[in-house]
């Protein structure tokens, strides 16, 4: 199997010296052009010459979701905007989404980790690979289509949605690679049975390429039987770069990490302590080589351990383990980041409901579902059904506007949602009960 | 003339109904007129009651969601075409029937009686009474005995 890069078959300690160099000229970058991060090296006591090995990246102060809410939108970015030649959007954890820009090197260096996951991935010039992220503000279609195109596969834009319409270009157009969350590719592979479609006779999928939310051994097993392809998982998100983190190889050891791009540490996410090899805890990420928006220290949120030791395919780079969880409350419905606070932000803004709400998320089929159960307490609502009525749309209409996803809404009764004592418990996730 | 009538939200889920007549009854509060309006997820629950102010007061204290106000209760005699009569003469004078729904009492011996919400309840009153319709007082309403 092909390796992509050289890059990825650096001896360790090469790829040690690699990450520092590219570290201290990063954090140069960042002191003198974002005033944000010069003000916090400040506060803790430290300038980019203090830094002097590799291990003293842990004295940097760490980067979290908030500090991109409180610079909303660019002023984390370290040029100026005419340097800026693609912006992104995250959903945030209030109203205000996560802004991300990228200058020409930034999207050159997300084209060459992707084309290093494609072919980690089975993907070469001689595929043609269906994406079915959305195109967008979002981040992910576009990183992967201008990967895969250094790769020299052919890229069809497909798009989320339209279920129907991807089978038919999947058959017609040959497609053998399909790319997207790995529940909507059970989905698809179920609505291909439907319209009387073998996935594995008719169609021509080989790989699967799936990233967007978290995925497990047993949802691997479930795309491989379903597609009668060879199933692969990659990570990354919008702050760091999109996709292309990481991604796996066809040894199954966990996901490669970009190592002379990205560094990555695990930290206690009580402690903020970074922990020894091999422990499982949060993932914090440095880019190295970002221009645009070059964060320091991000915290991931996401569960995992890394892994140094060699791996059959003879990349060298660390390994991180399939995400087993989050530090925080975000949830991921469909490949899309939804934050309760998100949700409570909108029903607080709405005259007629009370404060209390219960959000429930579950798998219809293979996909993603949330739904909200609302407390109608205003008694003037009564006057017909209505009011009631436009009182449900106007929830599910703000809802969508903020979450960029369909949630299902039930009006209920004051006090019939179950007020635990102490903190209430607002989320309950039943995906792996019924799945 | 007005009768004070309860509304009620209900989710559309199994067992909701009887959970409010449970909380009437035990009040001891007999619904005299009752009607549901609903869409696929919830609806509203319109119920005369004898005792409209313990009925209110017991349904708020369970946690329901209640609205009182005021609906007129019309006899439009048990002859063809009267109910017609009743909406046209309402409607000629620019009066909007918001809904009706019907109910029987039992000292009744006619037709069904119907309960009435105007958008101007003040004008429907008049116009009832000059054109001779018989509004049924709410006494009539509440106690059947005197009805
Ligand atoms: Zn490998």
């Amino acid at each position: 199997m092909k390796i992509w890069s050289d890059k990825e078959k650096m001896s360790r300690e090469e790829t040690r010296k690699l990450q520092f160099k590219r570290l201290k000229k990063t954090l140069h970058h960042v002191y003198e052009n974002v005033p944000y991060y010069h003000e916090k090296f400040k506060a803790a006591g430290v300038k980019p010459v203090d830094i002097r090995t590799l291990e003293d990246l842990r004295l940097l102060p760490l980067t979290t979701k908030e500090d991109l809410r409180k610079n909303y939108p660019f002023n984390l970015f370290a040029v100026p905007k005419n340097k800026i030649v693609r912006y992104h959007a995250s959903s945030g954890t209030t109203g205000k989404p996560t802004v991300v820009g990228y200058t020409k090197n930034d999207l050159k260096v997300w084209r060459e980790v992707i084309a290093r996951i494609a072919t980690m991935g089975g993907v070469t010039n001689e595929d043609t690979a269906q994406i079915t992220f959305g195109f967008g503000l979002f981040t992910g279609a576009f990183g992967l289509q201008q990967g895969l195109e250094k790769v020299g596969a052919g890229v069809i834009p497909m798009s989320s949605g339209n279920t129907q319409k991807q089978i038919m270009i999947m058959q017609d157009f040959q497609s053998t690679v399909l790319i997207g969350t790995p529940s909507y590719a059970l989905h698809l592979a179920e609505a291909a049975q439907e319209m009387g479609i073998d996935p594995k006779e008719e169609l021509f999928l080989k790989y699967g390429l799936f990233g967007g939310e978290g995925s497990t051994e047993e949802m691997r097993a479930k795309l491989n039987e379903a597609w009668g392809i060879v199933a692969t998982e990659n990570y990354g998100m919008s702050e760091l770069i999109g996709p292309g983190v990481s991604g796996e190889c066809l040894a199954f050891k966990g996901m490669h990490i970009n190592e002379d791009h990205f560094i990555a540490e695990i930290i206690d996410p009580n402690t903020l302590e970074v922990l020894p090899e091999g422990s499982v805890g949060e993932l914090v990420i440095t880019p190295i080589t970002k221009e645009g928006l070059p964060l320091i220290r991000y915290r991931t949120k996401d569960i995992t351990r890394l892994d140094t030791t060699p791996c059959d395919c003879g990349r060298t780079s660390v390994r991180m383990a399939k995400i087993t969880g989050r530090t925080d409350d975000m949830l991921i419905i469909g490949g899309v980041n939804v934050f309760p606070s998100q949700i409570e932000g909108v029903l607080l803004g709405i005259k007629g409901i009370g404060s209390n709400y219960q959000i429930r998320v579950l798998k219809k089929g293979y996909l993603d579902r949330i739904e909200i159960d609302v407390e109608v307490v205003n008694q003037d609502l009564l006057v017909s059904v209505t009011l009631l009525d436009q009182l449900y749309k106007e929830i599910e209409s703000k809802l969508h506007t903020i979450l960029g996803i369909h949630a299902g809404i039930h009006l209920v009764e004051p006090k019939s949602l179950v007020r635990s004592e102490g903190k209430a418990k607002r989320v309950i996730d039943l995906r792996s009960e019924n799945q | 003339m007005l009768i004070n009538q309860l509304s009620v939200f209900i989710e559309n889920k199994k067992g909701h109904l009887s959970k409010i007549t449970k909380v009437l009854k035990d009040a001891q509060v007999d619904i005299r007129a009752i009607s549901v309006f609903d869409s696929a997820e919830f609806g509203i629950l319109r119920i005369v009651v004898d005792k409209p102010e313990v009925g209110a007061e017991a349904l708020k204290k369970a946690g329901h969601v209640v609205k009182q106000s005021y609906v007129l209760a019309i006899d439009p005699s048990d002859k063809v075409g009267s109910l017609h009569d009743v909406f046209a003469l309402l409607s000629d004078n620019d009066v909007n029937i918001e809904y009706v729904y019907s109910f029987v009492m039992p000292n009744n011996q006619g037709a069904p009686l119907i309960i009435l919400k105007a958008d101007d309840q003040e004008k429907a009153i008049a116009l009832l009474t000059a054109s001779d319709f018989s509004l049924i007082p709410k006494e009539a309403v509440y106690n059947v005995q005197n009805g």
